[in-house]
């Protein structure tokens, strides 16, 4: 198992190696005449006023928080569906009482308006 | 004939004994350049598809939308991605003078290096693979999310409000789709039993080789659902509200050029095409197929389903991020729930091996009695999902109407008043 | 030095840096930042332990979910651009997290300490040692077994099985549901009166907080009902 993921290591440092390779050519290839337009970040032409913050959304929160609870749902999911063939009828109920489980919590969050955008 | 078949392996073969044979002091380092060479060829192959398809991509949307596409650079433009090359390696990088220079730098660096790593597990052929992993398809579903911190570091790093909030929904979107991507490819794993690529696909095959029930006939809701959450995660059309630039500019590359932009650029149709291989092998049967050789049938099938992702681009409007987000965790999620736990019911009450019959005292069928059975509770449950959509919808149109009217005679009685 | 070793010492390294970076660090992002390359760290740790499975769930989990929530609360809350937060402890608690990093280290490390009282005269009285003691150490087992190639179902089995992990298994959805619900009761639509309470008393810690670090005579009062703006931040 570990020779099998050499080859991700491998693969991530060759493609992090030929990419760096691509934009260092790049950065010889082109121009570089910076002046303040060019520097300055761009706001459609406007002149941007006040510091960069982005207004407290609770959206983008209760969302991000859905999705950690599913994805911990998935990862205990997937090795029990490897070894779904042998599983007696006790333990499949259980694995469907977990998933419904969950499914109230969607439920929930979806009647409390928490999966609204505004 | 055989040789043509195996070709793919043929060279594999050779090049790792050529390899053992000049380094053969050492066989770990023999291994690693092996192994270097591997990864060199399937990424300089994912490159290079990817300039093709930029190019194939606005030749089909352009046809579909009654136009010509680039038709300029060479004949039929096929020199077209050459000259988008040119241009990306001498655009002037513009970077703003306020940004974190490490994470603005390696925002594209890691978005393009994480897309590329999917194409480690991609079967080819049989033997071909650049590793068997035995959590293969998790480890894609994996790198998948592992790419999503890279955007917020692009947004982050450029200290531009639009880049920030661009940012911010460009997560929110795809960790939203990712949740239906994770519940439906659990249904495949539950049918295989494993979550290797190439254990996927040979649950696809007969044991002569020859191809089985694709996975495709057996789960039409997952494959569905696995195809839309897919273009919502590679952030195509109808997806792409983070792009759409009356509204906000170029989202959280706004403050990209040259061949950072172009990075970016790599890593969406990358990952697009990443997608399509990863649905052609868990939903089509990979590499199998009957007469042509198995590397021609997986491009064949990758292709194809790029092609219903060019279709779609060129055919839909535009959703609005409260319709995406509606879409995903209102229908979408709730439906793949109750799919994954029907799909389970059936695989135990009418299991297909001795065994499993034994151990649980269901009903043993043949696969493909089984295939028709699953096949019809996913179709039951898509078609209970659309209607009470449909009807939902339904109640909220009138009582749209209703409100509209009741304001109507309100302003009316007001006016005369 | 097998290239095993060499990897894991490199993945330490890498580690332990970046935790003493995110640690220091008074730039939240840059912390947030390492904190991910800790885990692509620790998820390293799992593949040289010949456990692919809890690899590639760290990286989909920590990396994939939690850095993303971590990342959300750094960026969306005001006024963390300017907050240097300032620590005049941080010596002291180096100091005390040291020694305790010692004392663990000789109780669970490898190392024993062989402490003979007898021959000192007014200790061996107290302590009544005939002979000498043995401080500290486990004698760690290790297990020199092979991770089995069916590693991913033996776990999904132990998951559901009633005499191993089901009730953990049971509760994290039940876990799960409660935190949600949380979540969603503190971020919950408040009404426009209850803002406006909220941000006043916030206003009014703010200012008072201000009058305490400026030791002036008059405190800038905000007008009725104002709403805290960031333009001071």
């Amino acid at each position: 198992m570990r020779t099998d993921f050499a080859f991700v290591g491998v693969m991530i440092v060759s493609a992090a190696l030929l990419m760096g390779v691509t934009l260092l050519a790049a950065s010889f290839l082109r121009p570089k005449k910076p002046n303040t337009a060019k520097l300055s970040t761009y706001e459609c032409g406007m002149e941007t006023v006040g510091d960069t913050w982005v207004q407290f959304r609770v959206n983008y929160y209760i969302l991000a928080l859905v999705f950690v609870l599913f994805d911990i749902e998935a990862i205990l999911l997937f090795p029990i569906a490897v070894a779904f063939n042998a599983l007696p009828l006790f333990a499949v109920l259980n694995v469907v009482l977990f998933i419904l489980v969950l499914l109230a919590a969607l439920l929930y969050a979806w009647r409390k308006g928490a999966l609204d955008w505004e | 004939m055989d040789a043509i078949t195996n070709l793919l392996k043929i060279i594999s073969d050779f090049v790792a004994e050529l390899i053992r044979s000049v380094l053969g002091f050492s066989p770990l380092l023999a291994e690693l350049v092996t192994m270097g060479i591997a990864a060199v060829v399937l990424i300089t192959f994912a490159a290079l598809s990817f300039m093709g398809l930029t190019y194939v991509e606005r030749k089909v949307v352009a046809r579909i939308q009654d136009r010509l596409g680039p038709n300029q650079a060479g004949p039929f433009g096929l020199l077209q991605p050459l000259a988008d090359g040119i241009k990306m390696f001498t655009k002037e990088d513009t970077t703003p003078a306020t940004a974190d220079r490490w994470v603005y730098n390696a925002a594209p660096l890691v978005i393009a290096v994480f897309a590329l790593a999917t194409y480690a597990v991609i079967p080819f052929a049989p033997g071909v693979v650049g590793t068997n992993l035995n959590v293969g398809v998790f480890y894609v579903l994996a790198i998948g999310s592992g790419s999503i911190v890279a955007i917020l570091m692009a947004g982050w790093g450029s200290n531009n409000k639009y880049a920030l909030l661009g940012a911010f929904r460009t997560v929110a979107q795809l960790i939203g789709y990712e949740v239906p991507m994770l519940l439906n490819v659990l249904t495949v794993v539950l049918v295989t039993g494993s979550m290797s690529l190439i254990d996927i696909i040979n649950h696809q095959t007969l044991a002569d080789g020859n191809p089985g029930i694709p996975h495709i006939l057996m789960l039409p809701l997952p494959a569905l659902v696995f195809l839309i959450s897919g273009i919502a995660e590679t952030g195509r059309s109808p997806f792409d509200l983070l792009e759409a630039e009356s509204e906000i500019v170029a989202g959280f590359h706004t403050e990209y050029s040259g061949m950072k932009f172009a990075l970016f650029f790599l890593g969406e149709y990358v990952n697009a095409l990443a997608v399509s291989f990863v649905f052609s092998t868990l939903f089509l049967g990979g590499y199998a197929g009957p007469i042509l050789p198995p590397y021609v049938w997986i491009l064949l099938k990758a292709a194809l389903v790029f092609f219903v992702f060019m279709w779609l681009r060129g055919t839909l409007p535009r959703v609005r991020i409260d319709q995406m987000h509606a879409l995903n965790w209102k229908f979408l999620v709730p439906m793949s729930t109750v799919n994954l736990v029907l799909v389970m019911l059936v695989l135990k009450l009418f299991p297909t091996s001795e065994s499993a019959a034994q151990a649980f005292g269901g009903l043993l069928v043949t696969p493909w009695v089984q295939t028709i059975i699953l096949a019809a509770v996913n179709l039951g449950v898509l078609f209970t999902a659309l209607t009470l959509a449909a009807r939902a919808a339904r109640r909220f149109r009138q009582a749209e109407e209703e409100m509209i009217m009741r304001r109507r005679a309100a302003n009316l009685a007001a006016a005369k008043a | 030095m097998t290239l095993q070793q060499v990897i894991f010492i490199i993945l330490a390294i890498a580690v332990i840096g970046s935790a003493l970076f995110v640690v220091t660090t008074s730039n939240l992002f840059r912390g947030a930042l390492m904190l991910i390359v800790a885990f692509f760290g620790v998820a390293g740790f799992y593949v040289l332990l010949d456990n692919g499975l809890f690899a590639v769930a760290q990286v989909m989990i920590y990396i994939g979910a939690i850095s993303i929530l971590i990342i959300f609360s750094v960026m969306l809350t005001r006024g963390m651009q300017a907050m240097i937060p300032r620590n005049a402890q941080a010596g002291s608690v180096a100091i005390a997290a040291a020694l305790l990093f010692l004392i663990l280290l000789l109780a669970f490390g490898p190392f024993r300490l062989v402490v003979d009282l007898s021959g000192v005269p007014i200790l061996s009285a107290l302590f009544r040692t005939e002979s000498a003691r043995v401080l500290g150490g486990v004698p760690w087992q290790f297990a020199n077994r092979e991770v089995p190639e069916t590693y991913i179902a033996d776990f999904g089995r132990a998951l559901v099985d009633l005499n191993q992990f089901l009730l953990p298994f049971l509760l994290v959805a039940f876990l799960v549901d409660a935190v949600l619900a949380g979540a969603i009761y503190i971020a919950r639509q408040r009404k426009p009166a209850e803002v406006i309470a909220e941000r006043e008393a916030i206003a009014k810690e703010e200012a008072e907080e201000l009058a305490a670090l400026q030791p002036q005579p008059n405190a800038p009062t905000l007008p009725q009902g104002a709403i805290a703006s960031t333009a001071d931040h």
